[in-house]
């Protein structure tokens, strides 16, 4: 199987420097990351990939029961690796991907080296003392408006990508593959995202971590950037001072120097 | 694929069928009625006159023989005429032409 | 009105009287408007909301204007999505428009809702704070309920068509096995093989054979082709392979067995719509001592039988079987020797259609000079080189093909003695 065609692999940047890998969050695809490649590209190797489902992925790849658990998604990220042969990478994931980097750490450990974890969330629902941000009907909520409304989620976007045509500046390829993602694949993805619960993948992480989290996410509330921290040994913790989920998007300044600076330590 | 047509006239010895383009599965239904429709008289000699047919498939092979038999419940005869050389060569394999006397040609199949 | 005129001023001249006439003001539309103002600061945090839209999510003005974010009134999903999608678009583009999200009312309920957001910048172009309108969309989201649901009707009887059709062509491939032997028996001294395939997988083939054992060390073996295709073709054949296997075993006379299921075709398919088929009928009987086998067939119109030495083994005037009551079939003998190979087919192969425009027909030259390279060769052998030739001929393939080879080997095989 040819797994960069699966996974719409891109590898931009420097050729003799350290790996990073980039992996998007539920509902996105590779080009959220669109503002972090250039602050790394003079001294790293950045590889881009979408999750099968999402992007421009091979969607005839998808399977139900695969990708019914992040150890899907997490053999998706080791494939990669090994099709690229990357060794000692730096994995950094949005959202769900972070937890999708401390399966495949565990898993090829000598693939990856370091995790960047940008608004991670091990578990989005509230259990006992743990404050996740949702509430079981939340989530409930969630996945049943994504069953009832597969127009949804991709047609919302049809209006966006058709007003765009005044604004080239934005590109072609961007404005048709923003955030593309099968609303059947999504729906999949949502499910595996919202009700896993990785709490207890943090302990085993061993390699150097550093966790982003934003001032104000209303997925990933500050309780949960803490808990992260806490539970992996070691590891580094960053507020951003940032509104919203996607940090890398609303204040790219401020996550790409915290990336930088942390990968400038690692050597 | 050429459309199938079928003229009729009545010679001496009886209704004479011309079959002109394509006889095969698609235009076959249109030469049996064709035949449901004759009333033959004992003796008379149905002829088909093939000199414009420019196919035949099995399903006509089985029309000719449906003809055939039309015949023979009337007490009637069935001739043959001017048979093209790849229908011939398919005749001569399954043994018909032992069965349909064959003629040349139309006045050949009509002559007392 | 002011359709026309060059004072700049003239719209607002204008307009007043209009304006008291209705008592209405900019403050009156901004609050009752019949959509959802609001407007937040860059963090999100509600700085203004009009009338129509607290009435909306049934809240007061005090308990959402510096308390709540723009987020707060999003149902889950809205909020992730305006997380992953909208916020970073608005950021991107400075505006954002038609985006189907739901908002969250006071008693629990939820309204589906179009939003349109833009980004006012200050003098230097900073971003200063976002307005946003909310169009009430359940009118258009009922409508998209309907459509999905149609659409979900439709890919349900889609599905159901298609496990209707796999049901379909599983029961015709079972009837289709029904007209052929499973496997070929093991004929003492001879090998035999058969090759069989049908111009369309939903389509019932009337091409047929068979081999079986009769009497002591005898075999009879048929192949042959029933005019037509299909269930009828099928229900034929049928009739042909039971009648010819019970008469074999009564008389095993090739031309007998040719006679009475002549009879039985013709007794039952008859007048306007008649029924019938060209078929090979022999009989196989090995020399256990010489190695060589006697072969008697009889042909109902049916092509001849190849014999790979390599010739023809013509069995002319053989009429079509089922045609007339009494009908004449021709007999024809020979003796296999080591090497030698019986071949019977269908006219799927010699009918098929050859050349790049697909207009010549392979032909029976063309088998004859296939039969001479391939003399000497084993029965199973000569059905791949002809599997492989079919497969060449491709979409040239206008009918079923049916194949049938007995051959004496070369060197005879091992034989197996039972303890």
């Amino acid at each position: 199987m040819d797994i960069e065609r699966r996974n719409n692999v891109t590898v931009t940047g420097n050729p003799r420097g350290r790996a990073v890998v980039l992996a998007h969050g539920f509902g996105c695809d590779q080009n959220m990351w669109r503002l972090t490649v250039p602050a790394l590209a003079e001294d790293y190797r950045v590889v881009l990939f979408d999750y099968v489902g999402a992007g421009r992925s091979d969607l005839s790849a998808f399977s139900e029961s695969r990708y019914a658990s992040l150890d899907g998604y997490a053999r998706d990220v080791v494939e990669v690796c090994e099709a690229l042969d990357l060794r000692d990478a730096v994995f950094v994931g949005h959202s769900v991907s972070a937890m999708i980097g401390v399966l495949a750490a565990g898993t090829a450990p000598e693939r990856i080296g370091a995790l960047v974890m940008v608004a991670p969330s091990p578990r989005y629902i509230d259990d006992a003392s743990y404050r996740g941000g949702f509430s079981a009907e939340d989530i409930d909520e969630l996945l049943e408006s994504l069953e009832s409304n597969y127009l949804g989620w991709s047609a919302a976007m049809a209006p966006v990508i058709m007003g765009n045509a005044d604004r080239p500046e934005l590109g072609e390829e961007l404005t048709n593959s923003f955030c593309a993602t099968d609303p059947d694949m999504a729906r999949v993805f949502a499910r595996t995202t919202f009700l896993s619960d990785s709490r207890d993948d943090l302990k085993a992480v061993t390699v150097p971590t550093l966790i982003l989290e934003c001032t104000q996410d209303v997925i990933a509330p500050r309780e949960v950037g803490a808990f992260v921290h806490q539970m992996i040994a070691g590891s580094e913790l960053v507020t951003l001072d940032a509104t919203g989920h996607c940090p890398h998007l609303s204040a790219p300044e401020a996550t790409n120097g915290a990336i930088t600076d942390f990968l400038a330590r690692l050597r | 694929m050429n459309p199938m047509r079928i003229t009729t006239r009545d010679a001496a010895t009886g209704p004479v069928l011309g079959i002109f383009g394509d006889l095969d599965y698609t235009t076959v239904g249109e030469l049996r009625e064709r035949l449901t429709a004759l009333t033959l008289r004992p003796g008379q000699r149905l002829v088909l006159d093939l000199a414009g047919m420019t196919f035949c498939d099995s399903s006509g092979i089985t029309a000719l023989i449906a003809a055939r038999n039309h015949a023979d419940a009337f007490h009637a005869d069935i001739a043959l005429a001017a048979v093209p050389a790849n229908t011939l060569r398919v005749l001569r394999m399954v043994g018909l032409d032992q069965i349909f006397p064959l003629h040349p040609d139309s006045d050949a199949a009509t002559r007392p | 009105m002011c359709r026309n005129g060059p004072d700049p001023d003239c719209g607002k001249k204008s307009s007043a009287p209009f304006a008291a006439l209705l008592e209405d003001s900019v403050e009156e539309l901004y609050e009752n408007a019949p959509c959802g103002y609001l407007s937040t600061l860059m963090d999100g945090t509600i700085a203004k909301i009009n009338a129509t839209l607290l009435d909306w999510i049934g809240l007061e003005a005090d308990a959402v204007v510096g308390r709540m974010h723009f987020t707060d009134l999003l149902t889950v999903g809205g909020k992730l999505y305006h997380e992953t999608h909208f916020a970073p678009l608005l950021q991107m583009r400075g505006e954002i428009s038609g985006i189907a999200l739901e908002i969250k009312q006071a008693g629990g309920g939820r309204i589906p809702v179009l939003v349109s957001s833009v980004v006012k910048h200050g003098g230097n172009g900073e971003p200063l704070l976002i307005r946003t309108t909310v169009f009430d969309a359940r009118d258009r989201r009922a409508y998209e309920q309907e459509l999905l649901r149609a659409r979900r009707a439709a890919e349900q009887a889609h599905k159901q068509a298609e496990a209707d059709r796999a049901r379909l062509q599983d029961a015709l491939a079972v009837l289709q096995q029904s007209l052929l032997p499973a496997t070929l028996p093991s004929v003492p001294g001879m090998e035999a093989a058969a090759h069989y395939r049908t111009a369309s997988p939903d389509r019932l083939g009337g091409d047929f054979y068979d081999l079986f054992a009769i009497a002591g060390d005898r075999f009879a073996f048929f192949l042959g082709d029933v005019c037509g295709k299909g269930p009828q073709a099928a229900a034929v054949t049928s009739l042909i392979r039971y009648t010819l296997r019970a008469a074999a075993l009564h008389d095993p006379d090739p031309v007998a067995a040719l006679k009475t299921l002549n009879h039985v075709l013709h007794e039952r398919y008859t007048g306007d719509d008649p029924r019938y088929c060209t078929t090979i009928f022999g009989t196989l009987e090995p020399h256990p001592t010489t190695g060589e086998a006697t072969v008697r067939i009889a042909s109902g119109g049916h092509p001849p039988a190849l014999v790979l030495r390599a010739d023809y083994l013509p069995t002319p005037g053989g009429l079509l079987v089922g045609v007339l009551p009494t009908a004449p079939f021709t007999a024809a003998t020979t003796t296999l020797g080591p090497g030698d190979a019986l071949v019977l087919y269908t006219d799927g192969l010699t009918e098929a259609r050859t050349g790049e425009d697909r207009t010549s027909l392979y032909g029976d030259e063309a088998l004859l000079e296939f039969a001479s390279s391939h003399a000497g060769k084993s029965a199973p052998s000569v059905i791949r080189a002809l599997t492989d030739l079919l497969d060449d001929l491709g979409d040239g393939l206008d009918d079923d093909t049916a194949l049938l080879a007995l051959g004496v080997p070369a060197s005879p095989p091992p034989t197996r003695r039972n303890a």
